[in-house]
């Protein structure tokens, strides 16, 4: 029996070798003191330690010293409390190679209650690699979005000027009042009046308006790099319809704005925001200018995890197959371009975790494209830990 | 009289500011249908038009008056494209452009 029995054991634990030596994943071992059990191959490509050399100590050793002081901690604790913070779940941690380099892994732990005692297995991925390829895709969206903020200023180019040449007209008229009136006074050698500088002080007034326009429109373009906090949705969108009715001026499309009373809160860039909301109203004008009732309504609302913010037009709505092919990049069915537009607008909201989803409409209904983005929750405080 | 047709306050403003500092009469219309509801110019008056007009236009609004008969001196301004400017003057008689923002001294350019 005894000797069948060790022989099983030493098949079992052959293949229990190869397997962990065949894993794509590091794979550790630890006993209820923290101590390494098991230290495959990849481990020790990850570490720069070989088996030998690991195995026996405590698994602080391949962490970083902030975490191995609370790793302990936290051991200990879930020994106490049975509180799991991360067996069955998994998360982001930071792990340390021999030489001090410390790289994100992604880790999963399993616990086995054995005859000698608890035993958590670690599986462990290098995250480096998938890293560097989201950083580039931020990196690319940055440059796209840009791009698209560039050929948006293009279309507003000619607002652009329309709008500077009000102010910058106006100042100038008044310029030439008051310096007309100046000489005037100085060959009568009179003392210039009040009158001349409450002119002045217009003057000024429409110096501010031109500047103001042009430092709204350069929060549009300037590129930056893509910065989270926490915004009230309504706020943010207000903004970007504000700028779209400024430029659209004199435009007969009726823009309804459909908001509750309370914030809606989310975590998100507010530019990028508000790219994506000029991006559908851009459309949405322009489906609705053709239409007989021309109006877009904007409404935000929420449940307890999204916030959603949905624009709607009073044209015909589109056909199924476009509705299909809507997210392509590069396809439209407008001369100018919109294929992008939508594309980059789905890969932003895809980058807050949220998404952008189109209702064809049709028989009588516009179109309703929604953007959906997660709600702000204060309690989520993560902390990266191996506890 | 100098008739002044422009829809943005501050350049209508501006301009009344830059005739009448200079002692010469003024009235302010802030669109064309306005000026047509109050009394008509007659061929002794100077009309400074914006041609963006919202409603009836500044060019609608020359060729309304050229067809009463009651046609002032005019003196167009536009902040638009060459190409659009001489789009909407097309087939008018002789008149003057201004464009926005001002080169130079509008008032010269006015009475000249």
């Amino acid at each position: 029996m005894g000797e069948l029995e060790d022989r099983r054991t030493a098949v079992s634990e052959a293949r229990f070798e190869s397997l962990l030596d065949t894993a794509a994943d590091g794979v550790i071992v630890i006993d209820e003191t923290g101590r390494m059990l098991v230290f495959n191959k990849i481990c020790e490509q990850l570490f720069g330690y070989t088996s030998q050399e690991a195995i026996g100590q405590n698994v602080s050793l391949i962490m970083p010293p902030e975490f191995s002081v609370s790793h302990d901690r936290f051991m200990h604790n879930y020994h106490r409390t049975g509180e799991k913070r991360i067996i069955g779940i998994g998360r982001e941690v930071s792990g340390m190679h021999r030489d001090g380099t410390v790289f994100p892994l992604e880790l999963s732990v399993g616990e086995a209650k054995t005859a000698e005692g608890r035993q958590y297995i670690g599986v462990l991925r290098d995250l480096r690699s998938r890293r560097a390829v989201e950083q580039r895709v931020s990196q690319l969206q940055a440059q796209v979005v840009h791009m698209t903020r560039l050929s948006a200023m293009d279309e507003m180019g000619a607002a652009m000027a329309h709008e500077l040449n009000q102010p910058l007209t106006a100042l100038l008229l008044y310029l030439q009042a008051v310096a007309r009136q100046v000489r005037a006074c100085h060959a009568d050698e009179k003392p210039p009046s009040d009158k001349m500088l409450g002119v002045l002080d217009k003057a000024v007034l429409e110096a501010e308006r031109a500047s103001h326009i042009v430092q709204r429109m350069r929060q549009m373009v300037e590129k930056r790099d893509p910065e989270r906090a926490t915004i009230d949705l309504r706020e943010v969108v207000n903004e970007a319809l504000d700028l779209s009715e400024f430029v659209a001026q004199g435009a007969t499309v009726t823009i309804r704005r459909v908001f509750g009373m309370t914030p809606i809160q989310v975590d998100a860039d507010a530019t990028q925001i508000q790219q994506i909301i000029l991006n559908l109203l851009r459309n949405a004008l322009e489906v609705a200018k053709e239409s007989e009732e021309r109006w877009v309504k904007v409404s935000i609302g929420s449940d307890d995890r999204s916030a959603f913010v949905s624009v709607t037009d009073s044209g015909p709505g589109f056909s199924e197959d476009v509705g299909k092919s809507l997210f392509r990049t590069f396809s439209t069915t407008k001369k100018s371009g919109m294929g992008l537009g939508l594309a980059i607008s789905r890969a932003i909201a895809q980058n807050h975790g949220g998404d952008l989803m189109a209702d064809p409409g049709g028989n009588g209904q516009g179109a309703t494209f929604t953007l959906m983005l997660p709600m702000h929750h204060s309690d989520e405080a993560e902390e990266d830990t191996w506890g | 009289m100098y008739i002044i047709v422009e829809d943005d306050p501050s350049v209508a403003d501006a301009l009344e500011s830059l005739l009448s500092g200079a002692g010469l009469p003024v009235r302010v219309f802030a669109s064309a249908e306005e000026l047509i509801h109050s009394a008509p110019p007659t061929p002794e008056d100077t009309m400074i038009v914006d041609l963006g007009l919202p409603g009836m236009s500044g060019g609608e609004l020359v060729r309304h008056l050229e067809k009463a008969g009651a046609t002032p001196r005019v003196i167009a301004i536009s902040g638009k494209s060459s190409r659009t400017i001489a789009r909407e003057t097309e087939g008018l008689a002789a008149v003057k452009i201004l464009r926005k923002p001002p080169a130079a001294d509008w008032l010269e350019a006015i009475t000249a």
